[in-house]
């Protein structure tokens, strides 16, 4: 009865614990709060672009399986639905948009335009693109341009929406965007960060959802989807649906190893218990500490409390006749306060490392552990049942323990395992780390492949370069790019870069607008000139009044501002490129096709850095290489304390080398297989190794340990397999994973057991009891 | 009574606009001059202009403008190449403006005596007698049908004599073809005295 209430209590407490973090704990899905704290100025714009660049929030869309007509109809009822969604900041499909001015911001066309700059508007060149209008007015374009004629006889809205189309134009069919391969294209941006997987997953809904009402039912068209922002979607949701699939599988394996081994369904349930207060634990505890982590983090730290799961299983089988499980568990707890306390101490040297996301990792995984392991020690035994069957006497045991015991254990074994694992090592040709970011979520090749089909299709900017034009203010910038615009033309002419866009291309700087101003002619000159120039054209007295008045306006007003500008469309666009820091602005000017990076060394040298070229690849690799140095670090310390702790624990110095000798070689195995096998190590790959040698600690720490008697040694066999084919089932399942990432956990820490577990009984000591039977 | 009317119904029932079209085909290259008179509500008076219009196969036109400006626009393969004295030549693809490729195509196909082509874009309706008949073409597409009410055709037998095109907002441009390309335009230039020689085929003297 009292173990019944007992029972009761912890599950209670657990209930409540697990409330408490759901409701405090907010869990991040941005990249940035798994990153390190950014050292450079490059790594800090890094941070800012990683997902709210200009390239990373456009989504591109292509519609196929129709005729052109149909395919170009949906294109733009696509994107009238899409430019009413307030998930989206731009939507361009190729249409002519006349619209593309706001009504309000009209006038200022005679500041945006650069066709006056050379020769200021005057009788001749007014007289010239009249007689070209009566020209106009007699072509089959007639009745596109006659809206436009009164209010803007030169068409200049023309030019300036010519001059900001994409500067590489995708391929035109039936009035929109079309791929080589007969899709009609749009090109989409939302408000989201790219890198914002539920607000992409919102935005990307829309879009189907707005497709399929356009579409109709049985609407043969197909709308297929691209970009940064979808992948993430994509990556989220398979990593998820395939470790989850994966997790059920090894769950029902892992009950049925339970159910093989000890034989009841009480225990089953039970042994559970000790790992979820861990992992509740853990996670109240960062709930407490930071309230929020990134998710990447948090399964981290369930990977690494998998060591947790040791505890219980050590307890039940080494329950014996005649012993309390209480009195049983106080014979291990010396052995298992080592192992809990030497990982909690090796984990401290990630709470020092200062990285945020380690820091986590850390609190996590110790409170974790510490929670498994006491309750494995002071709760479990009270509520377990008194009936069991001792592991001992399960059949076939003692042959295998036999067996283990009759195999050579020779002593050159490690020295020539050694030497292999150095030659392994140093025959491997990849690179030791994989520092791209985009292998830790990695987009299937062939999605990539159409990603970079569709982009060049229509002429999307790079996600990788970005042009930083760096001033004291916007003003600044936007004079600066005026500057140095000449010179990237001259560039594009090399070849260097197929095209760029500079901020200025979409605004002028206000000094450029003053003196467009100052040039504009007064109303009653200007109302001459005209008068002038239509003697000989049979235009309506009159007709060009909205001219007049357009350009009177333009003489008088404030010049326009990239904030005044950012309610219309094509603001919207300066503005994405437009970025404020402390103290200096900004201009991100986007690339396209980038051929020779270096060309652009010279501009950068000559304006002192303030043009330059940010690789935003290089960056996030730097980055990533920064934070492996400090993960390594901690690494490091935490090696250290770990064997300082086994050391002290043993106070002997013969019996820590038995156990710390066969986990460090077998690590080293590892991770020569890995290299040899030509994987790149990752992030994740030094997570599972992590894990991995924790499980190994618990092989060597209890086959290290002197065994009274035979029964009690095939009881430490028992455990041993029972925690090995455990883990086993679990990580060789994500070994067979489709997702690179999973897979890396799981190869290495499958690896891991395999290698701890045979060295720990190779490299034992001789001369125990033999099995009689 | 019944005898003076049954001769124009049985007239008024062999106008199909069909056959209409089917007639009006002709051996390749087939040149015609041409005088277009336009009227627009941003034109204080009408703009002459007088040129040679060519139909060299299914969507490939040309017009040449001689006076009061030299100007040639050739169409063929969805390009637009535009001429204009000793400017640098201009393209346009036509796939940028879907609505203006309907109409040219409809010009061909009109042309070209192809009454099939002709009805993908465009609505046929006919009136008038072999004489003097008149085919009216409504474009299908809605974009185009914004831009342009429509193109009618005036003629007589197997021969056109005037194509005017009618903008939506009522601007109308009027080409005299075949032997009304050189008549004399009437004066005051006013839309109903054009109109009126297109229908009777006769220039006022």
């Amino acid at each position: 009865m009292q173990r019944f209430a007992l029972l009761v209590g912890w599950v209670a407490v657990l209930v409540g614990v697990a409330a408490y973090a759901a409701h405090a704990l907010k869990l991040s899905t941005d990249l940035r709060s798994f990153m390190p704290p950014a050292q450079t100025a490059d790594q800090k714009l890094l941070m800012e672009q990683i997902g709210e660049g200009p390239g990373s929030r456009l989504l591109l869309l292509a519609i196929h399986g129709e005729a052109d007509e149909r395919l170009a109809e949906l294109s733009r009822a696509l994107s009238v639905a899409l430019r009413g969604d307030a998930h989206f900041s731009q939507v361009v499909n190729g249409e002519f948009d006349a619209g593309m001015l706001d009504e309000t911001l009209l006038p200022y066309r005679y500041l945006l335009t650069s066709s006056f700059d050379d020769e200021p508007l005057n009788e001749a060149l007014l007289a010239d693109e009249l007689g070209q209008r009566v020209e106009d007015l007699g072509s089959p374009a007639a009745t596109l341009l006659k809206p436009l004629l009164p209010r803007d006889p030169t068409l200049e809205i023309m030019k300036l929406a010519e001059r900001w189309s994409p500067p590489k134009q995708p391929l035109v069919r039936e009035g929109v965007w079309f791929s080589p391969a007969n899709e009609a294209l749009l090109l989409v941006q939302t408000h989201a960060a790219g890198f914002d997987p539920a607000a992409q997953g919102e935005a990307v809904a829309a879009i189907q959802s707005s497709f399929e009402s356009i579409n109709g039912v049985g609407g043969k068209a197909e709308l297929v989807i691209s970009g940064p922002g979808y992948f993430t979607v994509l990556v989220n949701a398979s990593t998820r649906g395939e470790s989850e699939w994966l997790g059920r599988i090894s769950t029902v394996g892992f009950i049925l190893l339970l159910l093989l081994a000890y034989r009841s369904i009480a225990v089953l349930g039970l042994a559970a218990l000790p790992i979820a207060s861990g992992a509740l634990a853990g996670v109240a505890a960062v709930a407490v500490v930071f309230t929020e982590m990134h998710g990447i983090t948090l399964a981290f730290g369930f990977t690494l409390l998998g060591v947790a799961q040791e505890y219980p299983i050590r307890l039940l089988s080494h329950r014996r006749a005649g012993e309390t499980a209480l009195e049983s568990v106080r014979g291990l707890w010396p052995l298992l306060l080592t192992a809990i306390a030497s990982a909690c101490i090796a984990y401290l040297a990630f709470f020092a490392s200062g990285v945020t996301g380690l820091m986590q990792l850390a609190v996590f995984t110790i409170s974790g552990l510490l929670v498994a392991g006491f309750s494995t020690r002071y709760l479990l035994p009270r509520v377990l049942p008194l009936k069991f069957r001792d592991a001992a006497d399960t059949p076939g045991l003692g042959t295998v323990w036999n067996w283990l015991e009759a195999l050579p254990r020779p002593r050159w074994l490690p020295p020539v395992l050694l030497l292999f694992a150095a030659l392994m090592l140093w025959s491997a040709s990849t690179p030791f780390w994989q520092n791209d970011l985009a292998a830790l979520t990695p987009v299937p090749q062939d999605l990539m492949q159409r990603e970079g089909r569709l982009r060049a299709a229509l002429g999307a900017p790079d996600v990788r370069y970005l042009l930083i034009v760096e001033a004291a203010d916007a003003e600044g910038v936007l004079e600066l790019s005026e500057k140095i615009a000449p010179r990237i033309d001259a560039l594009t002419g090399q070849g260097a870069v197929a095209a760029a866009e500079l901020p200025s291309r979409y605004l002028p700087s206000i000094a450029t607008q003053r003196l467009r101003q100052a040039r504009l002619p007064d109303r009653s000159a200007l109302a001459a000139m005209l008068g002038a120039a239509e003697t000989d054209l049979p235009f309506r007295a009159g007709l060009f009044e909205p001219f007049l008045d357009d350009v009177e306006k333009a003489r008088t007003l404030e010049p326009l501002t990239p904030a005044v500008f950012a309610s219309s469309p094509i603001g919207a666009r300066i503005d994405a490129m437009l970025v404020k820091r402390e103290g200096h602005w900004l201009g991100l000017g986007t690339i396209i096709g980038m051929q020779d990076p270096a060309a652009f060394d010279a501009l950068s040298h000559e304006t002192g850095g303030a043009v330059r070229l940010l690789d935003l690849k290089g960056a996030s690799e730097s980055l990533v290489a920064a934070y492996r140095e400090r993960i390594l670090r901690a690494f490091g310390i935490a090696i250290v304390l770990l064997v300082a702790t086994v050391f002290v624990a043993f106070r002997d110095l013969r019996r820590a080398w038995h156990v710390l000798a066969p986990m460090t070689l077998a690590t080293i195995l590892v991770l020569a297989v890995l290299r040899f096998g030509g994987t790149s190590l990752s992030l994740f790959h030094l997570v599972a190794l992590t894990l991995a040698a924790g499980l190994g600690l618990h092989y060597a720490l209890f086959f290290e340990r002197p065994t009274p008697d035979a029964a009690e040694a095939r009881r430490t066999l028992h455990a041993t397999l029972v925690c090995v084919i455990s883990a086993l089932l679990v990580f060789a399942l994500l070994a067979a994973s489709s997702l690179p990432v999973l897979r890396a956990i799981g190869l290495t820490v499958s690896l891991g057991v395999g290698f701890h577990f045979c060295l720990s009984i190779l490299m034992a000591r001789k001369g125990r009891t033999r099995d009689a039977r | 009574m019944l005898y003076l009317i049954l001769p124009c119904l049985a007239n008024a029932a062999e106008i199909d606009p069909l056959s209409l079209v089917g007639g009006l085909k002709r051996e390749l290259p087939a040149r015609t001059a041409f005088t277009e008179v336009r009227f627009s509500h941003m034109y204080e008076r009408a703009v002459v202009a007088r040129g040679e219009l060519e139909y060299l196969g299914p969507g490939r036109l040309g017009k040449r403008v001689d006076t009061p400006y030299t100007e040639t626009t050739t169409i063929a393969d969805g390009q637009v190449n535009v001429q204009r004295g000793s400017r640098k030549p201009r393209q346009i693809s036509l796939d940028r403006v879907p609505e203006l490729e309907g109409f040219l195509r409809g010009f061909s196909a009109l042309l070209g005596g192809d009454a099939t082509a002709l009805q993908r874009d465009f609505e046929l309706t006919s009136s008038g007698d072999t004489a003097h008949w008149q085919l009216r073409l409504a474009p299908k597409d809605k974009r185009l049908g914004k831009r342009i009410d429509a193109i009618e055709v005036d003629g007589g037998g197997d021969t056109a004599r005037c194509f005017r095109i009618i903008d939506a907002d009522d601007d109308v441009s009027i080409l005299l073809v075949e032997q009304l390309a050189a008549a004399g335009l009437p004066d005051p230039l006013i839309r109903k005295s054009v109109e009126r020689i297109c229908r009777d085929g006769v220039a006022t003297p």
